[in-house]
């Protein structure tokens, strides 16, 4: 309510009621026209604060229900009581309490614990429980086992700790208060914004004051001169604007909400679309965020697996017997299982209990095979080793669904190299081969080669019981181990990735040809974290890195020129030995970059350095540690289902689907909007050279002000504001995602070629045919154009009540008063003719208007509706109320500048063809905005 | 440019005399009685060949879209009395021809007064010619155009008692009634060049706003009175009016705008305050009586009446 044009209309306020009070000083009995004219700029500007907070709390709103927290409770000891008391009221000694599915209510050292295991994912990123006990292992208080962190969740067992740190101090606070500290630099739109306020502040104020001193020198009396001060900055400041850019945005906002980007700062909206680097989280943002069967390995064949969201398209070879053999074994060696009463839900949605391997494995299976559980029924379990990290293997001891067939059925699972070390034979085709070395070589070819793609790789094997030595009654130990553990029969591999989302190789392949840099960031494997980034694009099929090369060519890594290489996987601990020069190098020099192995704190210098490079960032994450980081970018976008509240809280933008997806079609909205508010901000600035040369005109030629002051302010808050939005519902005239992101320095919201066209060219097109209009209604009424010259002084004399018209009528003052508001009203209508044609022109910036469709934005109709309902509401149903000086006009004034709005449609139409015609040359730089 | 031409080959009226602009705020009783002047004025909008054409066709093209946007337009015939009865009550709305909405509107007789002095206020000293010389000057210079000689030359002695009326083509030059000097008797300044203000007995002029073809009611002309606006009705005591009849006769009607009208003269009404308090401020009010005149209206101060104040110092 105080910055840009508010103070500017604030200043002409002022003015008015001084000026009013000066003539009030001198004659008590002086018209209460600069009080209303005072009163109508501080109610503008007022209500256009207002407006601009009520849109901005609005959509602040719908980001408090995500931060809605449920008051914390903590179980303390207290006077040897066990006590539920509110979190915040723990102090540093406190003994409390935590079970499984608590939150831990402050930072403490386990005192004792109980099977305790923590989810720290919302400090360090990473998801794997991890087990609390009361040694300290590591000095670094984030690795060691004996510290629970304020926030984390504790997912099993018990544990008792005392209080050593609460609320801010605790390390989440540290996290969070680094995050605030982190400067929240003005978006990009608002940059702009402000960069158009100052151009159209410097022209009011500039004209403003050289025709304050040409009315001065031209012997007006100051006062006059103040009020033409007044009138001039109220015609060139365009007062609806700031409201309108502000609906604009919020109508894009919820058009992004419907596409799963919620946006919290409405000027995100376009800082999105200016993005020219998206640094992307791996898991979740661009895979699905659950394991899946990848590829398989039988039969000496590598055989691929769909790995797409549904698995349903599953086209390997499944008429081998070898492949009958590995699915048993993939469904009976496994312990997940279905939660119950799923049966209408998709294989892929169901809830399954067990880890992330089983899972994939059962759903794998359960696609393929069909019902997992009925088999595992038909042969029966006897006895089962569960997956340990010593053993690293999974055995399980099966009846088979042969009746015929009384053989015990021994199946394993685990790491290959250790399933390989206890077989004998492979199964090739069906049959059983002794293992040599040829086919352990061919094992491990195919075990490198599934590594070597960042997949988790499983080897299965199995072993039928002879009868004799394991009769049907024989009783299996697991502890004594009283059955064979080696001479298996090899029969595959397995391998499995959390494989990409299917919509982002898209996304990536968009994101490129829109010019946006996207930047992996993992804490990831470097493997696995380049086996996604080739999976979904981020490194193109056909770069290489430097390892890459040094492969290829069998060199060492030092004597590659580097400058050969396109894609880089930089893992944090190169990061950390890198200087910021280093860093600046790198990101300039390689397109494709994967960074692994990075800690939350290095992703802050990543996006620093992005920043340098003069890019607009966008940083996608999801824990409490992204958050500095999600501050720190131009725009922080969270997760809405991985994310935590801090990430949440930090971030402008929230995907609601965690989808990388999401962001390509944000970032389209953006660019439409930045577009769109172009055409609006061209647009509105049109009229208003038409509402600054009345006075200029009047100053000058001495003319009856041909447009009052409060009628100005009628065109920029009244009949203005539907149509500058509709602009808003205009589709893009290209492809959008098809050129670079902006520079933000060189291509501006306002530039050049759009002030000189708005205001000299189509603003002085109108400016004359609001004047055309002005002259018609006064020359029917008898007074001539050349009559009027010079007649300001004796047409406002109150005392001169006979003044001769060009026809010899003579007019009191009170008649020349109406005739001067239906002046006032005609240049208005002339003004509001030409609106319309201006707004149909702005639809499109290159293209025909018919190239565009009139009818497609059905918007900017029901904008040209409310501008003639509005026009003819103010002539004619306000006409009588004295302050508003509107009067009645004659209908067919309404015509007389249709004319010149077909004029400005056809000279626009003429601009675009020959931008259209001749690229590049002198008339596309100078006169496409 | 265009405009230029357009003043070059000016009509001889202007285009929207016929509505002229006027206040919402007089009340027209009248209204039903002015169907039939309409009806005339609508006669008359056949003959206006000399507008630029293009202009006048674009005016027949707007008038036709303004049927459409009154919805309910004229000329529509059919018999259906409530069809009429909307035509009427759209009319009382909004009648786009004569400008009148809620059928308030009128050409109405404006007064101004002379000597004109910046102020309505006249005041002087009797014996200090300084206070009033500009007033002579200002008559003398006014009635310079009314002198007998020069309207005998220039102009016609019409019939009194009824219209002027001049037919034929418009942009032809029209003849103009003598109004002369002498007619205002004492106040002519011809016989008391100061116009009585040397003794304390001014003059002062009263005229009607000149409207292009206006034409006041017949009947009974109309006549001019004044009195005191506001305090002793005896601060005037008494008035002489010149001519006599103290009224505008209707032979200076209408007028058809001075491009062809050249020499005409608005007739005068001269009030001759010869008996005024002295040394006191006398606020005065000079009306218009007849059958229809209205001179009461608030905001416009000068319809039908105009009020000024004497303060005449001795």
């Amino acid at each position: 309510m105080v910055g840009g044009f508010s103070i500017l209309l604030w200043i002409g306020a002022f003015l008015c009621y001084i000026a009013y009070g000066i003539l009030y000083s001198n004659n008590s009995s002086v018209s209460l026209d600069n009080v209303y004219l005072g009163s109508v700029l501080i109610l503008v500007v007022i209500l256009t604060g207002v407006f601009a907070y009520y849109q901005e709390a609005k959509s602040t709103n719908i980001m408090s229900s995500f931060s809605k927290m449920i008051p914390q409770q903590a179980l303390v000891i207290r006077d040897s009581e066990k006590k539920i008391i509110p979190a915040e009221q723990l102090v540093v000694g406190d003994i409390v309490e935590v079970k499984g599915g608590d939150q831990i209510p402050a930072d403490i050292r386990v005192l004792f614990s109980q099977g305790c295991k923590v989810d720290n994912s919302c400090l360090t990123g990473e998801s794997e429980p991890q087990s609390r006990s009361s040694e300290f292992t590591h000095e670094n208080p984030l690795e060691t086992k004996n510290i629970c962190f304020y926030s984390t969740t504790c997912l099993e067992g018990t544990a008792t700790g005392m209080v050593i740190s609460t609320g801010d101090r605790t390390t989440i606070g540290h996290i969070a208060s680094l995050a605030s500290g982190v400067g929240n630099e003005k978006t990009p739109i608002a940059v702009e914004i402000e960069h158009f306020v100052h151009i159209v502040a410097g022209v009011a104020v500039s004209i403003g004051i050289l025709f304050f001193i040409i009315a001065v020198s031209m012997k007006y009396q100051v006062l006059d001169a103040i009020i033409f001060l007044i009138s001039i900055i109220v015609a060139n400041v365009p007062e609806g604007l700031l409201a309108t850019v502000t609906v604009t945005l919020s109508l894009t906002a919820k058009r992004m909400a419907k596409k799963n980007c919620l946006v919290k700062n409405l000027e995100a909206v376009e800082t999105l679309g200016s993005t020219s680097i998206i640094c992307s989280d791996k898991t979740g943002t661009l895979t699905q965020n659950r394991m899946t069967v990848a590829h398989l390995w039988f039969d000496n064949q590598i055989f691929v697996a769909d790995t797409s969201e549904d698995q349903s398209n599953q086209v390997f070879d499944q008429t081998s017997r070898t492949w009958a053999s590995l699915s048993k074994i993939i469904t009976l060696c496994n312990r997940a299982e279905f939660k119950p009463g799923q049966e209408s839900v998709p294989i892929m949605k169901k809830v399954v209990v067990g880890d992330a391997s089983e899972t994939a494995l059962l759903k794998f299976s359960e696609v393929i095979l069909g019902d997992v559980m009925e088999i595992r029924k038909r042969n029966r379990k006897v006895a089962e080793i569960p997956f340990n990290s010593t053993n690293k293997f999974q055995l399980s001891i099966h009846e088979t669904e042969d009746p015929e067939d009384k053989r015990f059925l021994m199946v394993m699972k685990g790491a290959p190299e250790r399933v390989l070390e206890k077989c004998s034979t492979i199964m090739i085709n069906g049959q059983e081969q002794p293992l040599d070395k040829s086919t352990a070589k061919a094992f491990h070819t195919a075990y490198m080669e599934l590594g070597g793609l960042g997949e988790r790789v499983l080897g299965f094997c199995h072993l039928y019981l002879p009868t004799d030595k394991f009769p049907e009654t024989y009783s299996f130990d697991t502890d004594a181990m009283n059955f064979p553990t080696s001479n298996f029969c090899f029969v595959g591999l397995l391998s499995m990735i959390d494989p990409p989302r299917s919509t982002v190789p898209d996304a990536v392949t968009k994101c490129r040809s829109a010019g946006i840099k996207v930047i992996m960031v993992t804490g990831d494997h470097p493997i696995t974290a380049k086996a996604i980034a080739k999976s979904v694009g981020i490194i193109s099929a056909n770069s290489e890195t430097v390892e890459d090369i040094a492969n290829r060519l069998n060199v060492p890594v030092e004597q590659v020129n580097k400058r050969d290489a396109k894609a880089a996987v930089v893992t944090g601990q190169e990061l950390k030995d890198m200087s910021l020069e280093q860093l600046d190098e790198l990101l300039a020099s390689y397109s494709e970059i994967v960074f692994a192995r990075t800690s939350p704190q290095q992703k802050l210098i990543i996006v620093e350095g992005c920043q340098r490079q003069d890019a607009v960032v966008a940083v996608t994450g999801d824990g409490v540690n992204d958050s500095p980081a999600l501050k720190k970018a131009d725009i922080g976008i969270a997760m809405g289902i991985a994310g935590s509240d801090a990430a949440k809280n930090a971030a402008d933008m929230v995907l609601l689907d965690d989808n990388f997806a999401s962001i390509v079609t944000g970032v389209e909205e953006g660019r439409l909007i930045f577009d769109n508010l172009k055409k609006t901000i061209a647009y509105t600035l049109t009229k208003n050279i038409a509402e600054l040369c009345p006075f200029l005109i009047y100053i000058i030629a001495g003319l009856p002000l041909p447009i009052g002051t409060i009628t100005i302010l009628f065109i920029d808050l009244g009949t203005d504001i539907i149509p500058s939005v509709a602009l808003a519902y205009e589709k893009a005239e290209s492809d959008i995602m098809n050129r670079k992101p902006r520079h933000k320095k060189r291509d501006r919201l306002v530039n050049m070629p759009l002030a000189v066209y708005s205001y000299l060219h189509i603003g002085l097109m109108q400016a004359l045919g609001a004047f055309l209009v002005y002259f018609t209604v006064y020359a029917q009424q008898g007074f001539l154009p050349s009559a009027l010259i010079n007649l300001r002084v004796e047409w406002e004399t109150d005392d001169v009540n006979d003044l001769e018209d060009s026809y010899g009528q003579e007019w009191t003052r009170y008649q020349r008063r109406h005739l001067e508001w239906t002046g006032y009203t005609a240049f208005f209508v002339g003004i509001l003719v030409q609106q319309i044609a201006d707004l149909i022109i702005r639809k499109t910036r290159r293209n025909s208007i018919f190239q565009q469709g009139l009818f497609r934005n059905k918007v900017i109709w029901v904008g040209i509706f409310s501008q003639i309902v509005i026009g003819l509401l103010l002539s004619y149903g306000l006409g009588s109320v004295t302050a508003l000086s509107f009067d009645m006009l004659r209908a067919q004034y309404w015509f007389v500048a249709v004319p010149h709005a077909i004029l400005i449609w056809v000279y626009d139409e003429a601009r675009k063809l020959f931008i259209r015609l001749y690229p590049g040359s002198w008339w596309d730089k100078n006169m496409y905005y | 440019m265009r405009r230029q031409l357009r003043s070059r080959r000016a009509p001889a009226f202007p285009y929207g005399y016929r509505y002229r602009l006027d206040d919402q705020d007089e009340v027209n009783q009248n209204y039903l009685a002015d169907e039939e002047e309409e009806a005339e004025e609508e006669a008359r909008v056949m003959v206006v060949p000399e507008l630029e054409e293009e202009e006048e066709e674009k005016e027949k093209e707007e008038e036709e879209v303004e049927e459409k946007e009154e919805e309910e337009g004229q000329g529509q015939p059919t018999g259906n009395a409530w069809w009429r009865k909307l035509q009427i009550l759209n009319e009382y709305l909004w009648d786009p021809e004569r400008r009148m909405s809620l059928a308030r509107t009128g050409q109405s007789w404006r007064v101004m007064i002379r000597p004109f002095a910046h102020s309505l206020n006249f005041n002087f000293n009797v014996s200090e010619p300084d206070t009033w010389q500009h007033y002579v000057i200002s008559l003398n210079g006014f009635l310079q155009g009314y002198n007998d000689s020069l309207q005998e030359e220039m102009n016609v002695d019409c019939p009194p008692g009824q219209y002027f009326i001049q037919d034929g083509n418009e942009d032809e030059d029209k003849k103009a009634c003598q109004f002369k000097r002498s007619f205002l008797k004492n106040c002519s300044g011809l016989e008391d060049p100061t116009f009585g203000y040397s003794t304390g007995q001014p003059c002062i002029l009263l005229k009607m706003n000149r409207i292009v073809g206006f034409r006041p009611e017949l009947g009974d002309p109309v006549k001019v009175s004044c009195k005191v606006q506001r305090g002793d009705e005896n601060d005037i005591r008494s008035i002489n009016y010149y001519p006599e009849s103290a009224s505008f006769d209707l032979r200076y009607y209408p007028y058809y705008g001075k491009l062809t009208h050249v020499n005409y003269t608005s007739p005068l009404v001269a009030m001759h305050f010869t008996d005024v308090v002295k040394n006191q401020a006398v606020p005065v009010q000079c009306q218009l009586k007849g059958k229809g005149i209205i001179n009461d209206v608030i905001n416009d101060r000068f319809v039908g009446r105009v009020i000024f104040t004497l303060n005449i110092e001795t």
